[in-house]
């Protein structure tokens, strides 16, 4: 367990010698190179084409144009915000069932959480938009949209807190178990608590999955940030001046999250490192 | 000192990993306020015969009456009971996400019910008792491994446990640290607790056990006094094992 005091690059490599170290900074100048090259050769490729001409960019002058952008980034957190708090809540309650230990329960949960990681998101939505209407169930686009995005992630999230909750030592089960604790209070109160801090790296990737799932909202014409730059796209006739911008938007918000959940994760932060080893004769 | 309640029973005892025999019809009778040391060589089952005391190993088959009751097999009922025996491990098992005195309140507060604020202020007697009330606001990895199992240790005596089982608990530790966690378990001793502990420490099970099981190949191979068992043993599986351990 000690490996967790150790950043997991010192563990994977070894400390460089003056060989490794001269190759290191010739690699990174060739890579640093090439990647000024490539840039220069897209933005000429730009100006050649025309793509950087004023009628291209002159409209994100206009208020207007960020006020329409302003609404979709507003969508697009609201979808994104309430599918991680539904598959959040339903991963939970999978890998719950699925760790069980009653049999036919574990089953369904598993057929379940399989079926979902195993579909794409975009069938999903689909499957709610164009299916469910044909037997009568009618829902908003807002949740013709979360509702999908929302099932395909719990399916992963279910197995991110299996992994968490496999990985947090047996003793600590033990010892609950030990003091009279219920395995239920047990689960909330020792095992889950360490597993989330275990797998919060992972939880990050997969919100980060769900807010990049969430574009596809034009599918069903919710209007996210994708769609109403879509809009855009056709009402100025400009294509690669808004992807633009709206991707780098949605890198901003993808780093802001990062940057939330590692000031979360340090916030929570008692130093969890176990110094406990497991070897019962 | 020990007087002839039984607290712990084991009667005709089985249990088998697999092919492996590990627990081979085993009676034993623990009285109140008696130590009991149970050693052997790695793998005769002590160990496991001491987790099966509060089920954290099942058994095959055989009895276990805690007070002539019972084991309860789940539920609430089984809780409670493991609520009343203390169990000290050899890798500690501190909940790592909670402070030192969190570790020691938990039990009281979840399981018994009591106000937050009582059992904080029992649980910093108790920290004082074993030394490491200076240490109640740090986490278990902030700890040396002798100050971790002084811990554990609290954490058990926190829910007034009625007997308790110690499975190898100075396994893990340096050896400087082995008697800070053995002067408590003999200051424990001194005051009446019923303690059954699997250990390696032949002085320990020398002063202050009142009898040594000895254990090899999943069955009790010998019982007796401690003095008896290390001066005379009568088999010679205990008197080899005895030879191989000397000079540690």
């Amino acid at each position: 367990m000690s490996a967790h005091t150790m950043s997991m690059r010192d563990a994977l490599y070894e400390a460089p010698g003056p060989r490794t170290k001269r190759l290191t900074v010739i690699g990174t100048i060739v890579s640093l190179a090439l990647v000024c090259v490539g840039l220069a050769l897209v933005v000429r490729q730009f100006y050649v084409t025309g793509q950087l001409d004023a009628k291209y960019w002159a409209f994100f002058a206009r208020p207007t144009t960020w006020l329409y952008l302003l609404n979709g980034f507003v969508g697009t957190v609201k979808v994104a915000a309430m599918a991680a708090v539904i598959s959040l809540v339903l991963g939970v309650l999978l890998m719950l069932a699925r760790t069980s230990g009653i049999k036919p329960l574990a089953f369904v949960a598993r057929v379940i959480i399989d079926f979902f990681r195993g579909v794409p998101s975009l069938l999903l939505i689909y499957f709610f938009y164009l299916g469910l209407p044909t037997v009568g169930i009618r829902m908003s686009p807002f949740w013709m949209i979360t509702i999908p995005v929302a099932l395909a992630a719990s399916g992963v999230l279910a197995e991110v807190f299996r992994a968490g909750v496999n990985a947090v030592p047996k003793g600590q089960t033990e010892a609950a178990l030990s003091i009279g604790l219920t395995p239920g209070k047990t689960m909330f109160k020792i095992v889950l608590p360490q597993a989330l801090r275990i797998v919060i790296p992972s939880l990050i990737s997969q919100l980060v999955v769900v807010v990049k799932d969430t574009t596809v909202a034009y599918v069903v014409s919710y209007p996210d940030l994708m769609q109403n730059g879509r809009v855009l796209i056709t009402t100025n006739d400009a294509v690669v001046s808004v992807y633009l911008v709206t991707a780098v938007i949605y890198i901003l918000v993808n780093y802001a999250i990062n940057q939330l959940s590692i000031s979360m994760a340090r916030r929570s932060g008692n130093p969890i490192i176990s110094r406990t080893t497991e070897n019962p004769t | 000192m020990a007087d002839q309640t039984p607290v712990i029973e084991l009667r005709h005892v089985d249990k088998h990993y697999g092919d492996l025999h590990v627990l081979q019809d085993i009676n034993l009778t623990v009285h109140k306020g008696e130590v009991l040391v149970l050693i052997g060589p790695s793998g005769s089952g002590k160990s496991t015969l001491c987790r099966t005391i509060n089920r954290l190993e099942t058994i095959d088959s055989g009895e276990i009456l805690i007070e002539g009751e019972p084991l309860p097999q789940e539920g609430k009922a089984l809780a409670q009971m493991r609520a009343e025996i203390g169990m000290v491990f050899q890798s500690f098992n501190l909940f790592a996400h909670k402070t030192i005195l969190q570790n020691v309140t938990l039990g009281p507060i979840e399981v018994l019910g009591i106000p937050k604020a009582e059992a904080a202020s029992r649980a910093m007697e108790l920290l004082r008792r074993v030394g490491v009330d200076a240490q109640a606001a740090k986490v278990p990895a902030q700890l040396s491994g002798g100050q971790q199992q002084r811990v554990a240790i609290a954490r058990s005596l926190a829910m007034q446990p009625k007997a308790m089982l110690f499975d190898e608990p100075t396994s893990a530790l340096d050896p400087e640290m082995i008697n800070e966690v053995l002067e408590v378990m003999v200051e424990l001793a001194r005051e009446g607790m019923t303690m059954v502990v699997v250990t390696h420490e032949m002085n320990f099970a020398r002063r202050v056990s009142n009898r040594v099981v000895f254990m090899a190949d999943g069955q009790i191979v010998e019982e007796n006094t401690p003095d008896e068992f290390f001066d005379h043993p009568k088999t010679a599986r205990a008197r080899d094992f005895l030879d191989s351990i000397k000079g540690h």
